[in-house]
């Protein structure tokens, strides 16, 4: 039987990866996030629900190191080391993917320039070997298909042009080709239709479901979660987690509501 | 010798600094050419080389030139320079490379491009150096003529003056790119005039400016006869207490019926001391005319910094990323891929 809540979890299958103690952040002086505490180790995926405003999306972007996400207490470490002191791009280099809810457009850079010269940056960082620009291809090429993501839209600029499905994709093709040990992924579900979920599901179960992964994946609904099956389920009300448990818990939360936890 | 300099009560002066100029035209050259050259490789074409003002190397006519003008800068420019004349459908293969190199004082030099019917010429002027470097470019474009103009000022310190002005006949093209990436402070002054119908003019810069830096451009399309077309595209950046200033103007004789012009002026500022200044006009006496123009300045996107760093970019690589991007829009206006490549390489230098 599993523990109600992993952060007291004490025993685990995997190695501890993320490690979040009392965590509070404001943004723009209000807020947020109010005492999280979680435990994630490596193999276990987690998902986050609750309701809009509850602080999903800020609890990532603090993870990520967003500007304007300001950590006014609390601490969250990484493989045991203080990942608050590092830069939104050392975290990437450490391991660590944010899935964007809205993934960002960027006109004249295409897609395998952006992630060329950031899977470099990150290899670079951690001592590996730069991938050629035909090694690079190939890898790309591989993860588009897998994703069913048109290579030519790969060669287009970042996200431009691109439908809100075809976006989040390409946050997917990206997680493919960096390959991190820890993905946030925010709201990856959201405005897709249900063959585009199901292969956005099978995409984070190939590439993350894995005894030196973890996954925290934020959603609102149950469906992606039939899809990527969670170990644990936490929800979050008013920068709180105010209840955790194993899956049967999105299932309850599907047929009654975030009303009463989130009150 | 005192200059007689425009003052900045001027309006196309207004956001110039023409302050060292005096004490460069005072100052005496070192003669000393740098060892490497930026000669683009092709394979073929006409390499010349100018050294403060004086033909080096290469083999192009010299001689007498009048080029009216009331430009101040361009009244300084002599009367004796370059001639690049190609006779009736002559199209020479590669480029027409062309090094100034400054090697600390003032020169000043006219030049003039006159292509007959249907000739077609590729130039690269590539400014280097120190010093100041004045030139006064006539350019006349016969029926069909087709003229690739790309220009690109590299060099620590001084300052570069270009003044151009361009007559095009009837369906002639005019394509001119221009890249400020060094460290000197640029003047370009453009006057393009579209004397004959169904020509086409094309003027993209990118103007890149740090420390104290000035860049200042001003150009003037005259649209003065029907079914012309017209294309400007600028793209500023500045960092640090740098400058870049674009005024650029678009006029539409009454006649010049089915006229289809447009601006577009960018301004990108990294730092909170840095200014650009854009400043399209629009002046149209005709009445059947499609003519756009936007200006827009702005600092780089923050929301495409961070997704951008949160995928392992360091800061400074995803702050070159997205200027680079910025100034794409100019650069990739230009056609030939060695010249393209060439003035990316200088941009790049300019980002790292």
């Amino acid at each position: 039987m599993r523990p109600a809540s992993s952060s007291i979890r004490t025993s685990n299958d995997g190695d501890l990866m993320l490690k979040i103690e009392n965590l509070h952040a404001t943004v723009d002086g209000k807020a947020i996030l109010n005492g999280i505490g979680l435990t994630v180790n490596a193999g276990e995926i987690h998902a986050i629900m609750g309701p809009n405003g509850s602080g999903k999306s800020t609890l990532a972007y603090v993870l990520a190191g967003r500007p304007g996400y300001e950590v006014t207490e609390g601490s969250v470490m990484l493989d045991g080391e203080d990942l608050l002191e590092m830069e939104p791009h050392e975290r990437a280099a450490h391991g660590m993917f944010l899935g964007f809810q809205y993934p960002v457009e960027i006109p004249g850079v295409s897609n395998v320039q952006f992630l060329r010269t950031a899977l470099n940056a990150q290899r670079r960082a951690r001592g590996e070997a730069e991938l050629s620009a035909g090694e690079f291809l190939k890898l790309a090429r591989e993860q588009a298909d897998a994703l069913g993501l048109d290579m030519e839209m790969m060669k287009r600029a970042v996200n431009v042009g691109f439908s809100g499905g075809e976006k989040k994709r390409n946050e997917m093709v990206q997680m493919g080709i960096i390959d991190p040990r820890l993905a946030i992924l925010d709201e990856t579900d959201s405005g897709l239709d249900i063959d585009a979920l199901r292969v956005i599901g099978a995409g984070i179960n190939r590439i993350l479901r894995k005894p030196d992964k973890a996954v925290l994946l934020i959603t609102h609904y149950q469906r992606l979660l039939d899809i990527v099956e969670p170990d644990f389920v936490h929800v979050l009300a008013a920068g709180r987690i105010v209840r955790s448990g194993g899956p049967e818990l999105a299932v309850e939360l599907e047929r009654e509501g975030y009303g009463e936890m989130a009150a | 010798m005192l200059l007689d300099l425009p003052s900045n009560r001027s309006e196309s002066w207004r956001w110039s600094d023409l302050s060292a100029l005096q004490a460069l035209a005072e100052a005496r050259p070192t003669g000393r050419v740098p060892d490497k050259l930026p000669w683009i490789a092709c394979d073929k074409g006409v390499r010349l080389l100018f050294v403060d003002g004086e033909l080096r190397d290469g083999n192009v006519e010299i001689g007498p030139l009048a080029i009216a003008t009331s430009h101040p800068l361009g009244r300084l420019a002599g009367k004796s320079g370059w001639s690049l004349r190609l006779g009736r459908g002559h199209a020479p293969p590669g480029l027409v490379q062309i090094v100034h190199v400054s090697t600390g004082a003032a020169d000043h030099l006219p030049a003039e491009i006159v292509l007959d019917d249907d000739a077609q010429a590729s130039i690269v002027e590539s400014f280097v150096g120190t010093g100041w470097t004045n030139r006064l470019t006539g350019i006349t474009l016969g029926k069909g003529a087709r003229l690739m103009l790309h220009r690109r000022v590299a060099g620590p310190a001084g300052f570069v003056s270009l003044i151009d002005q361009a007559r095009l006949g009837e369906g002639a093209s005019f394509i001119t790119a221009t890249l400020a990436a060094g460290g000197r402070d640029t003047r370009l002054d453009g006057e393009i005039e579209l004397i004959g119908e169904g020509a086409f003019a094309e003027a993209a810069a990118a103007l890149l400016a740090r420390g104290r830096q000035r860049h200042d451009a001003s150009l003037v399309i005259r649209h003065s006869v029907p079914a012309g077309t017209s294309r400007q595209m600028w793209r500023s950046v500045a960092d640090d207490k740098a400058a870049c200033s674009v005024a650029a103007r678009v006029e539409v004789a009454r006649g010049a019926q089915k006229t289809d012009g447009e601006q577009s002026l960018k301004g990108l500022l990294l730092s909170r001391g840095a200014t650009i200044n854009a400043k399209p006009e629009l002046e149209i006496f005709a009445d059947d005319v499609k003519c756009a123009h936007g200006a827009s300045v702005g600092a780089l996107d923050r929301a495409a910094l961070f997704y951008l760093q949160s995928r392992g970019v360091a800061p400074d690589e995803a702050k070159a990323l997205l200027t680079r991007a910025f100034v794409a829009d100019a650069l990739d206006r230009i056609g030939e891929e060695e010249v393209r490549e060439a003035f990316y390489a200088d941009a790049e230098a300019w980002f790292a």
